[in-house]
């Protein structure tokens, strides 16, 4: 998921500075002395070695962090029991198919009837090559992935709000890379000619520096001029016998300008967005589903949690399960892996600062809609496999084409993706109205847009009971004051999910948490 | 298109005077009622009622603060709405529901999102 920009210092940061002031060797020192090597990050589960020694744990929510709490305590012999509120493990991780009902808080319910075989990923939709704790978990229960299409060059830029003749109508993303890298190499280029640079920079440096440039942005040989370059797409393709094709003409500098189709050129750059991307074949919840399979019996769904309280010596959860019945589950110890926008709701026995910590984060809102189409134009008609048309209304955000299913028959886009008040905005609406605004920004795309939209499934995380929102967002302040506390135990109860992550809005860090919170709780019982 | 359209509205009912209720209105069922519930009672446990609310009541500055600011599970209204809608919304709110409190001038959310550096909303251009 895209996060906000405003991130506080990471450990990652913090070593970039070093290296920016100390050079290389002072970076070293610095990831030595945090305890690391150059490979920083986990890849495998922490171990937990030398026996449970008899204890139990008891972990609430079967999202990511607590399938994998349960997996990797379970297997270290701890007696594990899982409660999950919904009939269903995964949380956040979803996937909405034919039979699918999804009720919204204050809203109506949902029975998404796609066709077989068809689905939306309604939460996290594609796993960064680093994220590597997730990457183990498919390695280990052999969990047949395939590429997520993050970046189409083909694909299409929608943006309205601009100015001039490349607004308010779709052009292709390759075309305004090309020319934009094109003009900006060329008026370097020119400027460094004319002697702009011969103070500053020495002229074996110019020299390269202007290489690059021709390089960078396609400019002719002799006078650095930008006139295009077959990289943008041609207007008709080079074929066979007296075909070589039509060259396309750049457009004007200011035309791109003023259209800001350029602002997009970064929006899959960062490390998080960056190829390779993958998806698990057949839905986002298959990983979820093959922890299930392990955990068996491990997992009760339908246990709504309703108080959390402990002793010195035990935890004691007490439940309501599908029919109504009471209980409790008394364990040496707990992990909650519940989102804080839930937990907080819920009655827990901790300490008055931890109960204030937990309110000091809040959460994403966040909507999605997956519209199932009758035949898949984007490929057949536009040559467009995959990836995202970026749309300048923040109520739509992106339309994004399925990387599953390829020359397949029909197909399901995710019609919109949105957040904070625009999301809110959008929930507002009934589900047929989230489908007709969806559909009337396709159709200024796509003319076939709306003629194939067959049935849709809608979602408004912040409405989602046993979620509400998205994921955690901390401010710099919380990172400082709340953050560090909610990392500790209270008691015998832990917390884990990606809200206790640098990777929040990432099932990655969902599953580091987990690891992190097991190997602290393993550590106490073994010491 | 939608925001634009409604910060014409919002415009026209300030000069208009006593279309200010009813603007305040069509602003919260488009940006506030999908949390707080079309009748501001909330849902419990998930999203505050704002009906008969103390802090809601309570004063204007609080108010402005967090709708242009969020709080907690609330999103940040400064990026989405004008001082002059955010005040339009929060006078509705505070007069309707069993709320009986004074209106919020437009001076008042001014003077929070300058307090608190927030840029007026744009034309909704992001970057993914």
């Amino acid at each position: 998921m895209t996060q906000p920009s405003a991130f506080p210092p990471t450990r990652r940061m913090f070593l970039e500075h070093l290296a920016g002031v100390g050079g290389t060797p002072l970076l070293l020192a610095g990831m030595s002395a945090l305890g690391f090597g150059i490979e920083a990050r986990a890849a495998t589960p922490p171990d937990l070695s030398g026996g449970a020694k008899g204890k139990s744990v008891v972990i609430l929510g079967a999202g990511v962090a607590g399938l994998t709490s349960a997996y990797e305590l379970s297997k270290a012999g701890y007696q594990v029991t899982l409660l999950e509120a919904r009939d269903r493990v995964g949380g956040r991780s979803y996937s909405a198919r034919k039979g699918t009902v999804q009720k919204e808080l204050g809203g109506e319910t949902q029975l998404c009837d796609f066709d077989d075989g068809y689905y939306i990923n309604a939460g996290p939709w594609r796993i960064p090559y680093w994220h590597l704790g997730y990457l183990h978990y498919v390695r280990t229960f052999g969990v047949p992935v395939e590429l997520f299409n993050n970046d189409n060059d083909h694909s299409y830029i929608y943006y309205k709000n601009g100015s001039g003749p490349l607004a308010g109508r779709a052009v292709r993303k390759q075309e305004v890379a090309a020319d934009i890298r094109g003009y900006a190499a060329e008026i370097l280029a020119k400027q460094i000619n004319q002697g702009a640079l011969d103070e500053t920079m020495s002229k074996g440096d110019r020299e390269l520096f202007l290489s690059y440039l021709r390089n960078e942005g396609y400019l002719t040989f002799k006078d650095f001029k930008y006139i295009g370059t077959e990289g943008r797409g041609p207007l008709v393709n080079p074929g066979a016998g007296l075909n070589p094709g039509v060259d396309s003409q750049p457009y004007a500098l200011s035309d791109i300008l003023h259209s800001k189709t350029w602002a997009t050129l970064q929006s899959v750059a960062g490390y998080d967005q960056q190829r390779t991307m993958f998806q698990p074949v057949g839905g986002m919840d298959q990983l979820p589903f093959a922890f299930a399979k392990h955990l068996g019996p491990i997992i009760r769904k339908g246990h709504v949690v309703e108080q959390i309280s402990q002793t010195p010596e035990k935890v004691t959860v007490a439940y309501k399960d599908a029919k109504g019945h009471k209980g409790v589950i008394v364990a040496d110890y707990c992990i909650a892996a519940i989102p804080l926008s839930v937990l907080k709701g819920i009655d827990m026995q901790v300490s008055p600062a931890f109960k204030q910590a937990m309110s000091g984060v809040s959460y994403a809102l966040v909507g999605k809609i997956g519209i199932q189409m009758k035949r898949r134009f984007w490929e057949e008609n536009h040559a467009i496999y995959g990836g995202h048309i970026y749309y300048d209304d923040p109520m739509i955000g992106s339309i994004s084409l399925p990387s599953t299913g390829w020359m397949g028959k029909k197909g399901v886009v995710l019609g919109y993706y949105q957040f904070g008040s625009s999301a809110a905005q959008v929930s507002a609406k009934s589900h047929k109205e989230r489908l007709a605004l969806a559909v009337a920004a396709g159709q200024k795309v796509f003319p076939e847009y709306a003629e194939n939209a067959e049935t849709a499934f809608s979602i408004a995380w912040h409405r989602v009971p046993f979620n509400l929102g998205g994921w955690a967002e901390w401010s710099t302040e919380g990172r400082k004051t709340a953050y560090p506390v909610l990392n500790e135990p209270d008691g015998r109860i832990y917390l884990a999910g990606e809200h206790l992550s640098y990777l929040t809005g990432w099932q990655e860090g969902g599953i580091e948490s987990a690891w992190q919170q097991v190997d602290k709780i393993h550590k106490r019982v073994s010491a | 298109m939608g925001m634009k359209t409604i910060a014409l509205a919002a415009a026209a009912a300030l000069l208009a005077g006593p279309a200010l209720a009813e603007d305040g209105a069509t602003l919260f069922s488009q940006s506030c009622a999908a949390c707080h519930q079309s009748k501001g009672q909330g849902i419990p446990g998930a999203f505050p009622a704002l009906a008969n609310n103390k802090f809601v009541q309570g004063p204007p500055e609080q108010v402005a603060h967090v709708i242009l600011n969020g709080r907690g599970g609330m999103p940040k209204f400064s990026g989405d709405l004008t001082d002059e809608q955010i005040a339009a919304v929060a006078s509705y709110v505070r007069g309707t529901w069993g709320n009986n409190s004074s209106t919020v001038a437009v001076s008042v959310v001014t003077a929070e999102r300058n307090a608190a550096d927030l840029p007026p909303p744009s034309d909704g251009q992001q970057a993914h």
